[in-house]
């Protein structure tokens, strides 16, 4: 089948190739090329080495968000996978309305990020209000409502996981612990959390990217208020690209090196899972 | 102990009752405050309308016209539908053949889809919305161009990972029997995958509907998107309709929920499936 | 066979999907699309969103009455700058887009047409308002505009009513220490007068400080550059002494002493609430321009009247302000893409002159834009009849009266006016002081020209 099958590539992949090409090798390679390149409009480009990368390590904006984004996602990513694991615990416990909670609670990861971000704004400045101030106020309270719109989010999809998670554990294992003597606490960290650690993996490396390459939610927040202080990586190269004249070279540099970023991000998860399959 | 096994399920009832409310508040706060008067919202948002300040359904009247609601709800919709539709189409045909032949461009192309996956949207922004000025896909048609190409590595990826696991047999036999390729593929093949075909719909269908940097960007000045409408709600000189923006952060919430609770089932399934294998 | 019949049928998908890219003209909105054939098209990036739907009238009675199409785009609020970077790297790019100054200039030089012997130019009335490099003329402004202090006219009659009053009618404040003791004696008067404070509140919301950081802001350095002679498209406005500042600091701690809203409260409050606030004559002035008028119409059981509404100069204590009068000018010019084909160019200048030329045009400029219009076609009773733009020329029109140009659109960058703004902030919320502020305004001026 495979000889027949081969002359067929026209019919079969074409299509989503030519689309591939336009819409990501072309304009990722270009993208690469680009950052080492002084340009406005991707046509006038003019060779200028490392300078890109220069200027973007040296812009305290850009610093600034690195600093921002790495705190947030680490404080985010441990909030949200402990809050979503305890609600799967409590979910998984045959309780009356456990249907309900989940449909519940899942929800708002279905709702966009701008949309989130304006209906969160509404909530956090009503509750600053009584304190005089609002959420562009400070960048520390962009900072914690970054964390509790993205918790509100995405608690809900890891709590889904983990709770598949649970119910994958065989039913007689558990029993089985409970017959050799060992206490509800006992149980749940000798053999719940081990057994669940497949699904640890997957929320926390879903929660790290998600919250690394957040965008839309900061953009409708705080737009980076006050003064660029709250404003994450993504959102620093859209500042770079489309709020400065200049900048485009520095705000390619700077894509590139979130990029790196990020993949390095995703070969560290493609390692660790590759290495628990072995050992399985 | 099993008494107070119960009792104790009744106090994490009435905890995860109080939980589910705290969930509900935001979007009940916007529900809320889309009913009384725009000089009423940010400055008292937790206080219930009252006779001076319930202005009835006039901010969606207002915000329905301010936006052009409706119009930017045929876009997303629009573009949504055609979109999921085009990748699940050609990403499906393209997983079979790169994962039934195997030779050195298939496995590149694989490759290079998979690596896709791992380039966030900023890398390629600047460049990507050239190439589709250039080429004239900045309008509703040709976006649909860009949604498959862009999201093409994940959806392959995803369709690949499961005809893996298809026997080839059923599909040799079937081009014994005189059928093409392409009618193996439709009568066959796909059928097969529709369970996966299920997921990566709703997995593109959640990203392109709610999707907003990219499509503002390529059409936003001229055809736009709900969230992008929303985003244009900023008025002149600093001032901002807040009722107007109440009422359409409620209306755009509502297709999702009306979606959400029709297809819930298979919207979990999907998500789940995804998280595992993406 | 079945090798032609595959190839077909991938020339067919192929072929179809580059149909569907093509088909611009046959797209929903075809208000954005490419003109057909033939056809003349401008393309304006318009920056105001609050007329988008003007433009939009403006463009269907151009059509009529000239057959060319108009497409007017507009950006969304404080997307100006970005929008058009986006749109003018594209092959449709705007053919009409705006500049806010000099400052705009420097960074679309490139993009700026010489206008310089366009029919529009030549019917504007002042030319020094223009932006020019050395012969070129590169933006025309479109409508000038003026700010001040707006007061209503029924409290201040009732204050002038009580026993002991500073002052006897609105044209005996003609400074800052008689506005002053004006002011301060209102607040201690308040409940008589049936006001909860003289002044709106201070918005220093980061989003709307403008009224502060920009326009405020503009007094003390109009006064610096005009004491030391600078010429305003020279470097020598790359730095700033704000020798002035205790001047900026006499009117703004006026705003905030007597004002509806507590000092620590300020940071939330939006240009929009102050607006609302002086319509429903719960306070008595508000600093803002001739654009507000529409929020002070439009605000819900609004119990302030339209004759009551008017102007006073910003007193800041300088010496001889007595002559001094509103702040008025312009920040938004007209500019032609110097990179779109002749023809185009050609079209956005009919255009532009049709409209402040044309019966048509004119009466929408006058009648639904409400701009006061900077040139010579507009005869007397085309000018604008809301309150405040009437207040505005009754101003300019005023002898011996010296009008504060717009000196702010050589500030240096929105980052310098958004520093500004925070630390106008933090002074309000005494964590900041005035000192502090004065050495962030010369620092930051300095290092944002640099850039």
């Amino acid at each position: 089948m495979q000889k027949t099958l081969k002359k067929y590539f026209a019919v079969f992949a074409l299509p989503t190739v030519i689309a591939f090409v336009i819409a990501f090798l072309v304009p990722f390679f270009m993208g690469v090329y680009l950052s080492f390149a002084k340009f406005t409009t991707v046509t006038n480009a003019k060779w200028v080495g490392t300078d890109n990368y220069v200027r973007a390590f040296s812009d305290s904006n850009f610093l600034n968000a690195l600093g921002f984004t790495a705190k947030f996602t680490v404080v985010s990513v441990i909030a949200i996978n402990v809050l979503a694991f305890l609600l799967a615990l409590l979910l998984t416990r045959g309780i009356r309305g456990t249907n309900l909670f989940r449909t519940a609670f899942f929800m708002p990861n279905l709702i966009g990020g701008i949309v989130l971000g304006y209906i969160w704004q509404l909530l956090i400045n009503g509750v600053l209000l009584n304190f005089g101030v609002d959420i562009t106020f400070d960048a520390s309270y962009g900072f914690w409502g970054l964390v509790v719109l993205m918790n509100w989010q995405m608690i809900g999809y890891m709590m889904i996981i983990y709770i598949a998670g649970i119910q994958n554990i065989p039913g007689d294992v558990i029993e089985a612990a409970q017959i050799d003597g060992a206490t509800p606490r006992q149980t749940l960290l000798y053999v719940t959390i081990p057994l669940v650690m497949p699904s640890v993996t997957i929320c926390t490396f879903l929660t790290l990217t998600n919250s690394f390459k957040l965008f839309d939610q900061n953009f409708a927040l705080t737009g980076g208020a006050p003064a660029r202080q709250s404003a994450m990586l993504a959102l620093d190269i859209f500042n770079s690209f489309y709020g400065r004249m200049g900048y485009e070279g520095v705000g390619q540099a700077k894509a590139v090196v979130f990029f790196l970023l990020v993949a390095g991000i995703a070969l560290v998860q493609l390692m660790l899972t590759r290495s628990r399959e072995v050992e399985n | 102990m099993e008494h107070s096994g119960k009792r104790f399920n009744t106090i994490l009832f009435v905890f995860l009752l109080i939980l589910f409310f705290l969930f509900l508040i935001p979007i009940l706060l916007v529900l809320v405050n889309s009913f009384k008067g725009q000089l009423f919202i940010s400055n008292a948002p937790f206080a219930l309308p009252d006779a001076t300040t319930f202005s009835g359904i006039d901010n969606y009247v207002n915000g329905v016209q301010k936006i052009d609601f409706f119009r930017a709800f045929g876009y997303s919709l629009f573009i949504t539908v055609f979109s999921v539709a085009a990748i699940i189409l050609f990403t499906s045909m393209t997983a079979w053949y790169i994962t039934r032949v195997k030779s050195p461009v298939t496995s590149v192309l694989y490759y290079l889809f998979v690596f896709s996956m791992v380039v966030p949207f900023q890398m390629v922004m600047y460049t990507m919305v050239k190439v589709a000025n250039v080429l004239r896909l900045d309008n509703p048609f040709g976006i649909i161009v860009i949604y498959l190409g862009f999201g093409a590595g994940l959806s392959v990826f995803m369709f690949s990972g499961f005809i893996k696991s298809v026997p080839v047999d059923i599909e040799e036999s079937s081009v014994i029997d005189g059928c093409s390729p392409i009618q193996t593929f439709f009568l066959i093949v796909f059928p097969i995958l529709r369970p996966t075909a299920i997921t990566v719909a709703i997995l593109n269908a959640m990203w392109v509907w709610n999707d907003f940097l990219l499509p503002y960007l390529v059409i936003g000045t001229k055809f736009r998107t709900i969230p992008i409408a929303i985003q244009y709600l900023q008025g002149g000189y600093g001032s901002r309709d807040m009722g107007a923006l109440m009422a359409m952060l409620v209306l755009s919430i509502i297709p999702i929920i009306v979606f959400y609770l029709t297809c819930q089932k298979y919207i979990i399934k999907g998500v789940l499936a995804g998280a595992v294998k993406g | 066979m079945k090798k032609v019949l595959a190839f077909c049928l991938a020339m067919a998908m192929t072929a179809s999907m580059a149909a569907c890219s093509n088909s611009t003209g046959g797209s929903p909105s075809s208000a954005a699309s490419a003109a057909p054939q033939g056809e003349q098209s401008i393309y304006y990036l318009n920056f105001k969103p609050e007329v988008a739907s003007v433009y939009e009238e403006i463009a269907k009675a151009y059509k009529e009455e000239t057959g060319v199409t108009l497409n007017v785009v507009t950006a969304a609020s404080n997307t100006y700058e970005q929008t058009l970077k986006s749109e003018i790297a594209k092959t449709d790019a705007p053919t009409i887009f705006q500049i806010n100054g000099p400052r705009g200039y420097a960074s679309w030089k490139d993009y700026c047409a010489d206008l310089k012997d366009t029919e529009l130019y030549k019917h504007l009335t002042d030319k020094s308002l223009a932006v020019t490099d050395g012969d070129g003329v590169y933006g025309i402004p479109y409508v000038v505009e003026g700010y001040g202090i707006i007061y209503n006219q029924a409290i201040m009659d009732k204050y002038f009513k009580t026993s002991g009053a500073k002052a006897a009618s609105m044209a005996e404040i003609n400074s800052f220490d008689k506005l002053k003791a004006v002011v301060e004696d209102m607040t201690a008067k308040k409940d008589e007068l049936g006001i909860k404070g003289v002044f709106s509140s201070t918005s220093l919301k980061p989003t709307d400080n403008w009224r502060w950081q920009t326009h405020l802001a503009n007094v003390p350095v109009y006064y610096e550059f005009k004491d030391n002679k600078i010429d305003l498209t020279s470097d020598a406005t790359k730095e700033i002494k704000f020798q002035y500042s205790d001047n900026f600091k006499n009117i703004f701690d006026l705003y905030l002493n007597n004002s509806i809203t507590p000092k620590n409260l300020l940071g939330t409050k939006q240009v929009t609430d102050s607006m609302a606030e002086f319509a429903l004559g719960q306070t008595a002035m508000v600093q803002n321009g001739n654009w507000a008028w529409s929020q002070i119409s439009g605000v819900q059981g609004n119990t302030v009247k339209a004759e009551d509404v008017k102007f006073l100069p910003i007193y800041t204590g300088m010496p001889g302000e007595e002559n001094q009068g509103l702040c008025i000018g312009t920040e938004n010019f007209f500019a032609i893409n110097k990179e779109a084909p002749a023809e185009k160019q050609k079209a956005a200048e009919d255009f532009l002159y049709w409209l402040y030329s044309s019966k048509t045009g004119k009466d929408f400029v006058t009648n639904k834009l409400n701009f006061i219009a900077p040139f010579d076609t507009f005869t007397e009773d085309e000018k604008p009849t809301d309150p405040l733009a009437k207040e505005v020329l009754n101003w300019m029109s005023k002898d011996g009266i010296n009008t504060v140009p717009w000196n702010f659109t050589v500030f240096p960058s929105q980052t310098f006016k958004d520093d500004f703004g925070a630390a106008l902030l933090q002074y309000s919320q005494g964590s900041k002081s005035w000192v502090d502020v004065k050495k962030l305004v010369v620092s930051e001026w300095k290092s944002e020209s640099a850039q």
